[in-house]
């Protein structure tokens, strides 16, 4: 029956294109408004690592300053990230499945001279200069162990992190893999990249096995990311949370050595013992941020409990002045503390789906006039025996219909809405893939155009199926 | 087949109460062909419009088919509508985006036949009523005639027990009108029992009998006759028009 509801509707709509054609489009522009909100709030809002977000947590210890906390109107709140020293110090647990600390930088990098190299090496040398990178190291510049002079050195994104960080956030590779821990000990020379960077020093070619420079020292790559566009950088959420994945990836283990500063936030309240590098790092300064996979409330517990021990210890040493103040948060609440979802983007979301409730309820009137003028027709099939339900499905699917061809048209329409805004991004925050209307989206396109249909039909097919045929078969 | 008791039915507006039906009591035996007439206002189609359960009633009993139909609910009136009565009226009543074929499908679909034997309603139907080729037109591109047709076609693919038929014939021509009532009567003669409505004396005079109305009452009430012929087992095919 509901094929034939489907034929006749269809007919019922060509019968009055105009009118079919003004309730399509009230259902598309609502379609069109609340689709697009809705997916700027959702490409925030997702989950971006749905499998294990729940397993994986955040790591905050409170290790400020004894006399004024963090945030001085929210003395609870601890800092944002970790010292060195704290992360060192949690790096020796065994409780978590993997672990990580890292900081974003950015590094020099250029091809060594006389190897191939990408299309895209030359002549895209960073005219800046970043203060935690320094200048270009000479090394770029001129022959290195004999080489020839290196090309064209740029500063690159480049995140350093221990080797369980690309199975822990499901990072997908192309050619070869991330590093082992082995590496992390080592403190080997070898660079994950990213899909982009590949394809800039390489052509996209598989280069595992081949060398990049980063500032004086040569990198093996082992690995080459595939694409991976989580819709926030979630595993670093202290900034520019909105932009890609850095472009490569090295071990941390090699930021003493090369004495790599961050390009991200540090915050810090009390010098190191000695100036320089050294200092730097044994000082009460915030700069990293800190990652554990715990797949089990018996293992948040656990940790939870080191985490105490480990502060409880520390303050015996003279440290961790304040209260005990640990934070295990998992990515979702981690991202919800952190305001990743704008505020406005929640209220324009609503707003449009107000807009949407809006345009459905005005076409109830229209449909109506279209049902009531059909009453004859009605009075006809229920003398030959159609049930009320029978009429009310009829016109609901009619209504239905309309509903779904003015979403489909809405979503089209909310692509290329979103591609421009996509376009905008891109030149403002350079990421142009941020809004997708992705399968959760479409179907929320479809199953708000459903409601509609719902709302917008359900007092007219209420209203056709009531009428008494008696009345209106003479009329026919 | 249709048995009335003190029919009583009234519209009544905020100033006035119209008695459409005042004790009308009226007996039609299965396999007749009763004619209905009456001045405009007798009640001649609040009647039928009782009587095809588009209607209810105030007082009195009503049986179909040996049925008490005065408490069914809406849905077991649309069942008694779909299954045993089948409509003819004077304006045709197809449905105007629907060609002949569908329109006559219209019935079997609420019934819920499965579409073989729908089909082969549908065919033998329009085959009755000469049709057959025409199955693909438009209500609007036939004849009123054709069109009629198309509608007892409707009718005759339910196999009804009873048909109403509300002035078939009076927006025809004479030589149609003819065609229309000759298809009646061969339907009647294959069993089935027809309750016309008609101001024509022509056609009434086609009929086994005639009921007068006035002022919703029977005037010249008369029991059904004594030889009331049966219904027919055999199928209807066979009542082919010209």
């Amino acid at each position: 029956m509901i094929l034939y509801n489907m034929r006749i509707a269809m007919k019922s709509l060509k019968r009055s294109p105009i009118l079919s054609t003004v309730i399509v489009g009230g259902v598309m522009l609502g379609i069109t408004v609340s689709t697009i909100f809705s997916t700027i709030r959702h490409s925030f809002a997702k989950d971006p690592i749905p499998h294990k977000s729940s397993a994986l947590h955040y790591i905050r210890l409170d290790s400020w300053d004894p006399l004024r906390p963090y945030v001085p109107e929210q003395p609870t709140i601890p800092p944002t990230q970790i010292t060195y020293r704290d992360m060192t110090a949690l790096m020796k647990s065994t409780i978590p499945v993997r672990q990580s600390g890292m900081f974003k930088s950015n590094l020099w990098v250029s091809l060594p001279g006389g190897m191939p190299g990408g299309h895209g090496a030359g002549g895209t040398a960073a005219a800046g200069s970043a203060p935690d990178a320094g200048p270009p190291p000479d090394s770029a510049k001129t022959a290195a162990s004999g080489r020839a002079p290196a090309i064209r050195p740029e500063r690159v994104e480049t995140r350093l992190c221990f080797a369980d960080f690309f199975t822990m956030f499901e990072v997908p590779f192309r050619y070869g893999s991330g590093w082992d821990r082995k590496a992390d000990t080592d403190a080997a020379q070898v660079v994950v990249l990213s899909e982009e960077e590949n394809e800039k020093l390489f052509g996209g070619a598989n280069s595992v096995g081949r060398t990049i420079r980063i500032m004086d020292r040569d990198f093996k790559v082992i690995g080459v990311i595939d694409h991976w566009r989580p819709s926030v950088r979630f595993y670093d959420l202290t900034q520019a949370f909105l932009s890609a994945p850095e472009k490569l990836f090295i071990p941390f283990t090699l930021m003493p050595p090369m004495q790599i500063g961050t390009g991200g936030n540090t915050d810090g309240w009390k010098s190191g013992p000695s100036p320089g590098f050294e200092g730097f790092l044994a000082s009460e300064t915030c700069w990293l941020q800190f990652w554990v996979e715990l797949p089990t409330e018996e293992k948040v517990h656990e940790y939870e409990d080191f985490l105490t021990a480990y502060v409880m210890e520390q303050k015996k040493a003279g440290r961790f002045g304040r209260p005990l103040n640990n934070r295990v948060t998992p990515v979702l609440a981690w991202m919800a503390e952190q305001g990743v979802v704008p505020n406005e983007t929640s209220a324009m979301a609503v707003v449009s789906l107000l807009f949407l409730a809006v345009c459905s309820l005005n076409l109830t009137g229209l449909l109506l006039g279209k049902f009531l003028a059909r009453a004859p027709e009605v009075g006809v099939r229920r003398a030959l025996g159609a049930r009320r339900i029978d009429i009310f499905m009829q016109h609901l699917v009619e209504c239905e219909i309309v509903a779904v061809i003015g979403g489909v048209l809405g979503l089209l329409i909310s692509l290329g809405g979103l591609k421009i805004l996509n376009k905008w991004m891109q030149v403002v925050l350079n990421r142009g893939d941020l809004f997708r209307i992705d399968l959760p989206m479409t179907l929320l396109a479809i199953g708000l155009s459903l409601l509609a249909g719902f709302i917008a039909g359900v007092y007219p097919a209420w209203r056709i199926c009531r009428i008494q045929p008696a009345v209106h078969l003479k009329v026919q | 087949m249709l048995s009335m008791r003190a029919i009583k039915k009234v519209y009544r507006t905020d100033l006035v109460e119209t008695h459409a039906l005042s004790e009308l009591t009226l007996e039609v035996g299965a396999g007749e062909f009763v004619a209905i007439m009456g001045p405009s206002g007798s009640g001649k189609t609040t009647f039928l419009n009782v009587a095809g359960l588009l209607d209810g009633f105030d007082e009195g009993t009503y049986a179909l088919d040996g049925e008490d139909v005065s408490r069914l609910s809406d849905n077991q009136m649309s069942r008694i509508r779909n299954r045993k009565i089948g409509f003819v009226f004077q304006s045709f009543n197809l449905i105007p985006d629907l060609d002949a074929y569908d329109n006559v499908d219209v019935p079997l679909r609420y019934r819920g036949l499965p579409g073989a034997d729908r089909k082969q309603r549908i065919e033998r139907a329009l085959e009755q009523v000469g049709l057959s080729s025409r199955r693909r037109h438009l209500p609007s591109q036939l004849s009123g005639g054709q069109q009629q047709r198309v509608a007892i076609a409707r009718v005759l693919a339910g196999d009804p027990r009873l048909i109403l038929a509300d002035e078939p014939t009076g927006n025809l021509d004479s030589m149609m009108s003819r065609e229309i009532m000759d298809l009646l009567e061969r339907i009647n003669d294959e069993g089935t029992t027809i309750v016309m409505v008609t101001h024509s004396s022509e056609c009434a005079e086609r009929s086994h009998r005639q009921i007068h109305l006035l002022d919703g009452k029977v005037l010249d009430a008369e029991g059904p006759p004594p030889l009331a012929r049966p219904r027919s087992t055999a199928s209807s095919a066979g009542v082919v028009a010209s």
